[in-house]
């Protein structure tokens, strides 16, 4: 049985739909409860159904780009895990970049081939913990906060958002120029000091993923096509690697 | 309104929220485990911590963020369930903002919280379903998807994943971006060797992102802007 045979399995199908289904649990109690302390509260029904309508229609095309996700990750860390994660807790860019970071650390590649079924071990178990602090803080503190701010108004929650978008912003902008200076460095100096040998394929890559991530923006800023932006991400990286394939050939 | 029985049932949200946040964490947490007793080889905690190191911090921070700014516009159910189900940015916080407005409901009373839980909790089982019945149609595709000539498309994933980011954040900030990416560049054509520690690279590099865009906040604060 290869690696990926395994990550395929029914075992892990087992483990990772059991997680999502008490995930979906959870979110169908939070909303009986929610409805019933609606209605006790007075609220209208039909304000209440036209919430849930709007919400379940907004979500299917974001929700479809996510599933464009779990393909991506499938070729190296197969299905069921990418279906766990991006079902539940994570992100797509969150999920690729942190299993990235575990793979170096274990001196392989994502979908090199080189994954061995201790490597995928070691890079589920980064994917858990590092992503874990909203949960954490939500647990210890969710309670206090949305107490302190019901007495002190809601500048606290404008307060935190001041610099801290921009400081989100600024940590993607260097996350993103750390590996683009990797690939562009592999290409020049990869195969020896200034040689041009390395692969420039990761390059390209990058280049057609952001040029297509261009035409993703364009189109749903300028010409009024925002559903558009629920695939931008997972939408550009199949075009990315697309490009991977055409090059391979 | 029925103060006393909403203050019941936010008492209850906050306990029932927070038994589930550490009811999901033991499962995520312990998930990598029990796969590793499945396929018998279990997570290697040196790279783990190695890596938590690298790319964990910066995640952190990103959390830490997003509990404060999230938390007030999703009220106390809403808030449990988006950190329990997780993509904010891309769909949760968009969708309860959308379905807040729908219904015009205002922000930090009784009728927000019902909302944000019901537009959270819709949401995302919607994703659920939809991820469930996609992978159950990926299933016929694995031989396809595991097949040589599609190999190096799953090698460039993470390219192509900061080539798209790339073109979202530089086009925010391009004069910030410079910075890092030049140095970034530059590090590492000088010295190639760091390819292989990319993920720790990423601390000088945000860092220097993080404090030139203090420095232009500060600038446009001190300016009144």
């Amino acid at each position: 049985m290869t690696v990926l045979q395994s990550l395929n399995s029914g075992g892990m199908y087992l483990i990772c739909g059991a997680i999502v289904a008490f995930i979906a649990v959870v979110c169908v109690v939070f909303m009986i409860r929610a409805w019933r302390m609606g209605k006790a509260l007075g609220m209208d029904t039909t304000r209440m159904k036209r919430a849930i309508t709007a919400s379940a229609t907004f979500s299917v095309l974001p929700s479809v780009g996510i599933l464009l996700g779990v393909l991506a990750l499938s070729g190296s860390l197969g299905v069921p895990w990418p279906w766990l994660r991006l079902s539940v807790i994570g992100a797509l860019h969150y999920e690729t970049q942190v299993a990235d970071a575990a793979a170096e650390q274990l001196g392989i590649s994502l979908g090199d081939g080189q994954m061995t079924l201790q490597a995928f071990s070691t890079i589920a178990l980064l994917m858990s913990i590092c992503i874990m602090w909203g949960m954490i803080l939500s647990t210890l503190f969710n309670r206090r906060y949305l107490a302190r701010l019901q007495k002190g108004g809601p500048a606290e929650g404008k307060k935190s958002g001041g610099f801290g978008d921009r400081a989100m912003a600024a940590m993607f902008i260097g996350m993103v120029s750390a590996y683009i200076g990797s690939y562009v460095g592999g290409y020049i100096s990869g195969s020896g000091l200034f040689s041009f040998a390395g692969s420039w394929t990761p390059l390209a890559v990058v280049a057609v993923s952001a040029l297509v991530m261009a035409a993703f923006i364009y189109f749903s800023e300028k010409k009024g096509m925002a559903w558009l932006d629920n695939f931008s991400i997972a939408g550009s990286m199949l075009c990315g690697m697309l490009a991977a394939v055409l090059i391979g050939h | 309104m029925d103060k006393k029985a909403y203050d019941s049932y936010m008492k209850t949200t906050h306990r029932l929220g927070r038994l589930v946040s550490v009811i999901t964490l033991i499962l995520l947490v312990g998930a990598p485990f029990a796969i590793g007793a499945l396929l018998g080889a279990m997570p290697d905690l040196g790279a783990v911590a190695r890596g938590f190191l690298s790319v964990g911090l910066v995640w952190t921070v990103s959390s830490v963020v997003e509990f404060l700014v999230y938390t007030p516009m999703l009220g106390a159910g809403g808030s449990y369930l988006a950190f329990i189900t997780g993509n904010l940015i891309n769909m949760k916080i968009p969708c309860a903002m959308n379905a807040k407005e729908l219904v015009d409901a205002k922000s930090g009373t009784a009728e927000n919280e019902v909302i944000s839980t019901l537009s959270i909790a819709t949401s995302s089982l919607v994703t659920i379903l939809v991820l469930a019945l996609g992978v159950l149609l990926l299933l016929p595709l694995q031989p396809v998807l595991q097949s040589p000539v599609l190999a190096p498309a799953f090698g460039n994933v993470v390219p192509a994943l900061f080539g798209a980011m790339a073109y979202k954040y530089y086009r925010k900030a391009p004069l910030l971006s410079l910075a890092p990416l030049t140095v970034m560049v530059l590090l590492f054509i000088l010295v190639p060797s760091l390819t292989s520690s990319t993920s720790f690279m990423i601390i000088p590099s945000g860092a220097l992102a993080i404090g030139l865009s203090y420095l232009a906040y500060r600038k446009q604060k001190g300016a009144g802007i």
